[in-house]
């Protein structure tokens, strides 16, 4: 089971490059695709979900090329876009039924799949109500249980997390880790804890450029010993700000505590700390951001 | 927004804005260019009894004012009717919602962008018009007041109401949706007809009647032994073109002080219906939809950290979530099966899904009249009504993906053109049989197989043309306005060719059922050269 991304490329119109060159070979696991927004990261999902076509480059599902032959990747594909609508006049145990038929997944099987899957996003009760009086998180788990429906061996989850409440966020993450074993997931999301909490790697978008593709701890390693808590008064803290990087802030007693990104310690009182993937994400955004700008890191 | 002025201009302009810099605008500029073509082509006549003045400046300033009048309120109501429901969509209306905006200033915004896209129509056809006399040529003389005036005191007016109307549909949830559009055909046939069946020739909003008066008292002095007759209508090349008097060189409506205040009164008309739709309007509270659905779930209980770290040690080959331990069944076969007819039946449930009992108890009556009534009646208008009926079932086909967003869920699966469309298509005319069963088997039993083939050829065409139609417009709205215009000028009133159900077609109805059905495959075609290209443009 692999995918290769080649070469990857999106423009729209003449000058939006919302994807350039982006290369990825994955294998079973769950890859935490991370970027803000505008990264380029819905793009690439829908493109590897066959709803889009590539500018250039191409894309291969076990060694075909999704372009020329979509239909082998579409029968093992779950796909839950960012941004999907429902039939509100349908129920979701009908919805499921609806789309179950599409992906021409037996009746038998279906039905078996749609009662466990009701339960397993915690829709049982809700199942007979039209899906028109859902609230926006009950739709996302109705668009969690249509992506796995066919049992796919390639999932696709954009932004899956959006809308959900904290219970049911800790239910979807628990749910990608079970469900990573025999398949790869792609999880595209810009909250590093929910990459944090079940990626095996991750790959950071921005500005359409893979800027970085590896193991959760080949990224932490990058950063390792580069991570520092400083205590200032919060009127130095825009001077602070202006000289480093600082991935998080808090108010104490006695000051700011800034947790500072930098190769060298930012002053004498720092103390060096474990360094987290957010620092690691935030520290190759800005490294990114220094080389466009033509600035030393 | 304290100054409403402001208010109102904001909203209109955005609104402008948005619709002008779509595709679909250039469209919409493209059909008002054809009508000014058709017009100037001598496509679109006036006739008195089978004769016409000379081509002055008023004379086709008028004709293309009334074709403006008729024809770009009809389609154009249908262009307009959005303004709202694309804030609903998109979901600005909320944000909108939030503000201090009056619901009146709001709607009076959107009653102003409706009449900004329906004016820039009126120009494209003003243009035309000009163009129209000087290559006509059958009178030298460009008088542009008379020429332009129509456009100002006849057509103006009727988009201003047009424009009010399409508001107030909007707010109404009952005209809304594909009620409202199949409504405005009746409405805007009855608006024409209003000053001849009320007697009144004043109630006039469309400008018609007032133009065909004084076009035929004209007539009544230039043309001897004319009899009153006044036709605006389409011809083709193999009808007969109207004979010129070349004597009658009229010059125009003379308009006087109470005809033109009658014509401005329109606009307090429509001021008046766009508050009364600001005072309908639900300022995008959702909630008064569904409300028996949003009743509040059950709410699981909180999990504790315990539950919730039950996954960790959750048993192979099985899922524990949270509190609850669920265990997806690995799918036995992972080859997609090809079960053509339960997509059929899932494309069959979707198709009716939603509707009421009346929608039933209306469809039952339908069938009891086709088995009761004679069978020229049966076969006729009543089988016509029936499919009639379907007409919101039907414009849901091939638009269905785009209006409700699950386009990324279906055209990600596998076959999607191969197998959805196909079943679509196949639920839609499954239905049209069932609810045309009466006359078919009346038909059948009366005339043999022979018999039914008209019958069938309606029955494949007005899905096909509802799919294509879906498909290509991601909205039902074309078909709705297309099949009203249809039933009321086919089974209702019998046209040859034109009637669907073969009826109106008499002896000829095998060779116009050849055709449908040869319309019927072009249509599926091109819903599938839609579909491809839907699923290849991203």
């Amino acid at each position: 089971m692999q995918l290769h991304v080649q070469k990857l490329s999106k423009t729209y119109g003449r000058d939006v490059h919302a994807l350039r060159g982006v290369d990825l070979s994955l294998g079973p696991g769950v890859l935490g695709l991370l970027g803000p927004n505008g990264a380029g990261k819905s793009t690439l999902m829908r493109i590897l979900a066959t709803i889009s076509r590539p500018s250039s480059g191409r894309v291969f599902w076990n060694g075909a090329d999704i372009a020329s032959n979509p239909d082998g990747l579409q029968n093992v594909l779950g796909y839950l876009p960012q941004d999907f609508g429902v039939y509100p006049n349908l129920n979701a145990l009908e919805f499921l039924e609806y789309l179950a038929a599409v992906k021409g997944i037996a009746a038998g099987a279906a039905r078996r799949r749609i009662s466990e899957l009701l339960e397993l996003v915690n829709l049982t009760d809700a199942a007979k109500r039209p899906l028109g009086g859902y609230s926006g998180g009950m739709r996302q788990r109705v668009g969690i249980a249509q992506a796995l429906l066919n049992d796919p061996q390639l999932l696709i989850v954009d932004e899956p997390t959006a809308g959900l409440d904290p219970e049911e966020r800790v239910r979807f993450r628990n749910l990608l880790s079970e469900l990573s074993g025999e398949r790869i997931v792609i999880l595209s999301t810009h909250i590093v804890s929910d990459v944090e909490a079940v990626a095996t790697s991750i790959a950071i978008l921005a500005h359409g450029r893979l800027l970085a593709h590896g193991a959760p701890e080949t990224l932490l390693a990058s950063v390792s010993g580069k991570v520092w808590e400083v205590v200032v008064a919060s009127a130095y803290l825009p001077a602070l700000r202006q000289k480093h990087l600082i991935s998080s802030t808090a108010h104490r007693s006695d000051g700011v505590h800034a947790r500072v990104v930098a190769d060298a310690a930012p002053g004498r009182e720092a103390r060096q700390l474990e360094p987290s993937l957010e620092d690691a994400y935030l520290a190759a955004l800005a490294k990114q951001r220094y080389a466009a700008n033509g600035i030393a890191a | 927004m304290r100054n409403p002025i402001r208010a109102i201009s904001a909203i209109a302009r955005a609104d402008f804005l948005e619709r002008v810099r779509r595709y679909s605008f250039l469209l919409t500029l493209l059909f008002a260019t054809l009508l000014g073509y058709a017009a100037a082509t001598g496509r679109i006549t006036i006739q008195l009894g089978g004769y016409r003045g000379v081509y002055t400046s008023a004379w086709i300033g008028e004709l293309v004012a009334i074709t403006t009048t008729c024809f770009v309120s009809l389609v154009g109501f249908y262009i307009v009717k959005n303004a709202i429901d694309r804030d609903r969509r998109t979901r600005v209306g909320q944000v909108l919602a939030a503000t201090p905006l009056s619901k009146s200033a709001y709607a009076l915004g959107k009653f102003a962008s409706n009449f900004a896209v329906l004016a820039s129509m009126v120009v494209v056809l003003a243009m035309a018009a000009v163009l129209m006399q000087l290559y006509v040529g059958e009178d030298p003389h460009l008088d542009l007041v008379a020429l332009l005036s129509p456009f100002l005191i006849v057509a103006l007016p009727a988009m201003i109401l047009t424009a009010a109307l399409a508001v107030l549909f909007e707010t109404l949830p009952i005209l809304r949706g594909g009620a409202g559009n199949v409504a405005w055909f009746f409405l805007w046939v009855m608006s024409i007809a209003l000053p001849e069946t009320t007697a009144r020739h004043w109630l006039d909003p469309m400008g018609v009647v007032t133009v065909a008066d004084s076009m035929m008292a004209g007539a009544r002095a230039h043309i001897p032994g004319y009899k009153g007759d006044f036709a605006f209508n389409v011809v083709d090349k193999a009808d007969k073109p109207a004979q010129i008097v070349p004597s009658f060189h009229w010059q125009g409506v003379p308009w006087n002080a109470w005809q033109v205040l009658l014509r401005l009164a329109w606009l307090g008309v429509a001021i008046l219906l766009v508050l009364l739709a600001a005072g309908l309007f639900d300022r995008f509270d959702s909630s008064r939809r569904f409300v028996a659905a949003l009743r509040r779930p059950k709410q699981p209980a909180v999990p504790s950290e315990a539950d919730v770290s039950i996954s960790a040690v959750a048993p192979l080959g099985g899922v524990v979530v949270g509190r609850s331990a669920v265990r997806l069944t690995p799918l036995s076969n992972s080859a997609p099966t090809n079960a053509f007819g339960r997509l059929f039946l899932a494309e069959l449930r979707l198709a009716v899904k939603g509707l009421r009992w009346w929608w039933y108890a209306v469809v039952v009556g339908l069938l009891a009249a086709q088995f009761a009534a004679p069978l020229e009646a049966a076969r006729g208008p009543i089988l016509g009504t029936a499919w009639m009926w379907l007409v919101l079932v039907w414009s849901a086909m091939g638009a269905r993906e785009s209006r409700f967003g699950t386009g990324a869920l279906l055209f990600s699966s596998a076959h999607n053109v191969l197998r959805q469309l196909p079943a679509c298509w196949l639920a839609g005319v499954a239905i049209a049989a069932i609810v045309g069963i009466g006359a078919g088997s009346r038909l059948l039993l009366a005339q043999g197989w022979p018999g039914l083939v008209p019958w069938l050829s309606g029955a494949i065409f007005l899905p096909s043309l509802a799919l294509a139609l879906g498909v290509w417009s991601g909205t039902g709205k074309p078909f709705e306005g297309l099949l009203s215009a249809l039933w009321y000028v086919g089974p209702m009133n019998h046209s040859r060719g034109v009637d669907f159900t073969g009826t109106g077609s008499g002896a000829q109805a095998d060779h116009y059922a050849l055709i449908y059905f040869a319309l019927s495959a072009v249509l599926v075609a091109a819903a599938v050269f839609g579909r491809t290209r839907q699923l290849r443009a991203n």
